[in-house]
């Protein structure tokens, strides 16, 4: 897997956070931790970071700044309507794309 | 590499900026210092970014990540991974929209445009 699943990410990782936001609102350590727990071990903190200050810059996001005990005040995260209508348009690329493979990977076993 | 800065930076807001970005550096504990400071160096090299401040906004944004981090003690592997190049670029490309390339990508769109004999 390696290299390639690092390249498929890269185009849905904007999808995924979105989804994950569409739960519940998190900082950005936790989002990291809720993709190791899914399974996207090689995610690291600073793509995450990188990531949601995209989809804030695209309006997708809202992001409020909480205190914390330790260090600066933390931003949490979650998704705003623009953002919601976003993540919809993600689900129905993906299901296209992965019906279209499907159909090509069928094809390959007749 | 101040010349540099100078040149990029020449708002008074953005040296101001500047000024601030660099004392929260110099705050940063180790090894976060050394990873930001080489992150910076990267950026700007490679960024290639016109606008000073784009450049302060990414230079904050950057800060920000490590600070957060040096406060929870994240070990540095987890926050820029295997390949700090990777983690570079992704982050970089936030702030495309003023590097000098972009100008030159609407010049190519526009070029074909007229080449492919279409009204714009």
């Amino acid at each position: 897997m390696g290299k390639q699943i690092t390249e498929m990410l890269k185009g849905t990782l904007d999808g995924i956070v979105l989804a994950l936001l569409a739960e519940s609102p998190a900082y950005g350590y936790e989002i990291t931790a809720r993709l190791r727990d899914q399974g996207f071990a090689e995610i690291v903190e600073g793509t995450v970071y990188a990531l949601l200050v995209r989809l804030e810059q695209k309006g997708l996001v809202d992001v409020e700044k909480a205190p914390s005990e330790k260090g600066p005040p933390r931003k949490v995260y979650s998704l705003n309507t623009r953002g919601s209508a976003h993540l919809e348009e993600f689900w129905t690329t993906w299901s296209f794309l992965v019906e279209r493979l499907e159909r090509l990977r069928e094809g390959e076993t007749r | 590499m101040n010349k540099i800065i100078e040149k990029v930076v020449g708002d008074l807001g953005d040296k101001r900026r500047w000024r601030q970005y660099k004392a929260r550096v110099k705050e940063l504990p180790e090894p976060y210092r050394a990873t930001c400071s080489a992150v910076e160096r990267y950026a700007m090299y490679f960024s290639g970014i016109t606008n000073g401040n784009t450049m302060m906004t990414m230079l904050d944004n950057l800060i920000d990540l490590f600070e957060e981090h040096a406060a929870d003690g994240t070990p540095i592997r987890q926050i820029v991974g295997e390949d700090p190049v990777e983690f570079a670029e992704t982050f970089l490309a936030n702030y495309s929209q003023d590097h000098w390339i972009a100008k030159e990508r609407r010049r190519l769109q526009e070029s074909i445009r007229k080449a492919a004999g279409e009204t714009s």
